[in-house]
């Protein structure tokens, strides 16, 4: 009972999708649909192999009847890789969602309505009330808070529409104020927290700007020239950036994913030690404090005591 | 798998077939079907039945076929004998397509399929992903026309807590779950024994709203200070409880932060300053800054070091000056 009768029920699932779907198709490639289900071409083909013994039960004991089963063009598949169902006997409708499938899509589209222009289109409410009625059985609450949309997140969105760069006042943590001309490509939103990435004109590279310390943000008449650039993964390390070991508890790991080198943790228990890559060392002061006593910086030295003063400063203010 | 070991490899089905074959069957059929015909006539048991294979192993496989099937979302339906609910022996099975199908009158505007898109994408590597992906791969099977999709934005919801998937299960069966729980500031954990209803993220951190059975009061928990496995029992509950739960939650939640702030005193111009003024109402010395959870709050507040000052409250005081001393503890002599 391993986890064989799993995959199993995996594979009946999107067996009942498959039908409904090559209906609705017609015809397809198999690379198309075993991008569809998320399956390689050679699963899906044999999910479609499948399909043909597939059928209606046999009358009083007998084999079925070619027609009491499932079919396909066989020719077409063999020679041209194309899917085309030739016989149905049942499942050609697509079933309802499942709880957790409507749970999964409901929550997402409470985060889908803090951007600008969706929450207040009335097509989340719609899709809300949509979603509840297509479920199998009533999905678990799974809420996500709203979060209010501001200044600065309203005029990312008309820049992304209109195909201008922006230009804004931007205050990284420990270093001068700037003024930047950016043309925005993409707006993460990773824990509540909201990102934009684009072409830095002032730093002529792609760059990530944390929307909470963005001010005064104004559409320019600069048309986007750099939308097509690829774009880093967010929070990915440049070489630019800084080296530092620390040693903390284990179950922050989960917290410090963005940073910490997974091949450089060592030990075991309740302490590690590891590598961590940032941006700009003067801020691994700050994630020190925030971890208070649970993060230890161990070099370079440098950061070790811009820690140390940190937190004495800090704590001046108290005395 | 005894059964499949017992029979001879040439009768034997891939178990996906077998359960896609009853469900084709048991949608068939008006009426319903019994177990005998069930086993007797569907492929993947017709064949192990002429093979040989005990009634009792089929019977067993027959039983645990309906239960995966259930759990994948088909609704199975046992028609008893009338005079007597309780024998099963001459129960009858179907699947009614009304309940099995999406309902033919849900339709899908172009724009609503272009936000869905955006939404079944935000779940990171996890269960959760997956299954949304699912479920839009069933409306996607609609052939419905699709607005252009909604570009320049990637939303995200992390899912680290592996108490999530075992509290989604409580909640839809409606079980009674137990965990080791770490509440704020304690050092040793507490058994709960909780209804679980709602699962809430909340600025950023996930909570699970219930009501804890020894404390005899509804509760919501940080699902990051669960320090055990979580523990589905097989105590149930009424599942009317749920209902408007998340919205209950949610409000608690507000209501908690409405009522809870600090007066503080930032360093204009500085990190503290920037992310602290955009949940700040001016105050006559400082800002007021409201908060959920005294414990998160002040290790945010430790993080700006010399950039704010706590004014008050006392306790969200004495938090940060102890992060503050443990950091410089910890930093201030030799390594």
């Amino acid at each position: 009972m391993s986890a064989q009768p799993l995959l199993a029920t995996d594979r009946a699932a999107l067996i009942l999708q498959l039908v409904p779907y090559l209906i609705g198709k017609g015809e397809v490639s198999v690379t198309e649909a075993a991008d569809e289900f998320d399956v390689t071409p050679d699963q899906l083909r044999s999910m479609v192999e499948k399909l043909t013994v597939i059928g209606l039960p046999g009358d009083g004991g007998f084999w079925q009847m070619a027609n009491d089963l499932f079919d396909i063009d066989w020719d077409l598949l063999d020679e041209q890789d194309l899917i085309s169902i030739t016989n149905t006997v049942g499942l050609e409708r697509t079933p309802r969602l499942t709880a957790r499938e409507a749970a999964a899509l409901l929550a997402g589209l409470q985060l889908a309505a803090s951007l600008p222009g969706v929450g207040d289109s009335g097509v989340v409410q719609g899709l809300l009330a949509k979603l509840a009625r297509g479920a199998s059985s009533a999905p678990a609450d799974v809420i996500v808070a709203p979060d209010a949309v501001d200044d600065v997140r309203v005029a990312v969105n008309d820049a992304l529409r209109a195909g201008v760069a922006v230009s804004f006042r931007y205050k990284a943590p420990d270093r001068p104020a700037t003024t930047r001309t950016v043309d925005p490509v993409k707006v993460h939103i990773a824990d509540g927290q909201w990102y934009l990435q684009g072409w830095c004109h002032l730093r002529e590279a792609m760059r990530t700007f944390h929307l909470e310390r963005v001010s005064d943000m104004q559409l320019t008449e600069i048309a986007i020239a750099h939308s097509g650039d690829a774009v880093p993964a967010l929070f990915a390390v440049t070489d630019a950036d800084a080296v530092a070991e620390i040693r903390f508890a284990a179950d922050l790991a989960p917290l410090l994913t963005a940073y910490l080198d997974p091949a450089s943790v060592a030990g075991a228990g309740a302490r590690r030690t590891g590598r961590v890559r940032i941006a700009d060392e003067r801020s691994l002061k700050r994630l020190a404090a925030r971890h208070g006593g649970e993060l230890e910086v161990l070099s370079p030295d440098s950061a070790r005591s811009a820690v140390a003063s940190w937190a004495a400063a800090g704590l001046a203010q108290y005395h | 798998m005894a059964i499949d070991a017992n029979t001879p490899s040439s009768t034997r089905t891939a178990p996906e077939e077998r359960l896609v074959n009853l469900v084709v069957a048991l949608m068939a059929t008006e009426p319903g079907l019994t177990k005998e015909t069930i086993l007797t006539s569907v492929s993947g048991y017709r064949e192990q039945s002429a093979a040989g294979a005990s009634k009792d192993a089929l019977e067993k496989m027959f039983e645990r076929d309906k239960e995966n099937l259930r759990a994948m979302g088909v609704p199975i339906e046992t028609i008893g004998d009338y005079a007597d609910p309780d024998d099963l022996r001459e129960a009858r099975y179907r699947v009614p397509t009304s309940e099995y199908e999406l309902p033919a009158d849900i339709e899908f505007t172009p724009a609503e399929l272009a936000v869905l898109n955006l939404a079944g994408g935000v779940w990171s590597e996890s269960s959760m992903s997956a299954q949304a992906r699912s479920g839009l791969r069933k409306i996607r099977a609609l052939g419905l026309e699709v607005d252009a999709p909604i570009i320049g934005y990637s939303p995200r919801i992390n899912l680290r807590e592996p108490a999530f998937a075992p509290l989604q299960r409580g909640i839809e069966q409606a079980r009674v779950v137990t965990f080791d729980y770490l509440k704020g500031g304690d050092e040793d954990a507490h058994r709960r024994r909780v209804r679980p209803l709602a699962l809430v993220e909340f600025e950023a951190r996930w909570h699970v709203f219930g009501f804890d059975i020894d404390q005899d009061a509804e509760r919501t928990f940080l699902l990051s200070r669960i320090v055990s496995p979580v523990q589905v029992t097989r105590t149930g509950f009424d599942a009317a409880l749920r209902e408007g739960a998340g919205d209950k939650a949610l409000a608690g939640l507000q209501e908690l932060a409405a009522r809870q702030h600090a007066l503080l005193e930032v360093d204009p111009g500085t990190e503290a300053a920037l992310r602290l003024s955009r949940r700040a109402t001016p105050a006559p010395q400082g800002i007021h800054v409201s908060y959920v959870d005294a414990h998160i709050f002040a290790d945010e507040l430790a993080s700006y070091g010399p950039e704010v000052r706590v004014v008050e409250p006392a306790d969200l005081r004495a938090k940060v000056i102890a992060r503050l001393e443990r950091t410089l503890e910890l930093h201030g002599g030799a390594r």
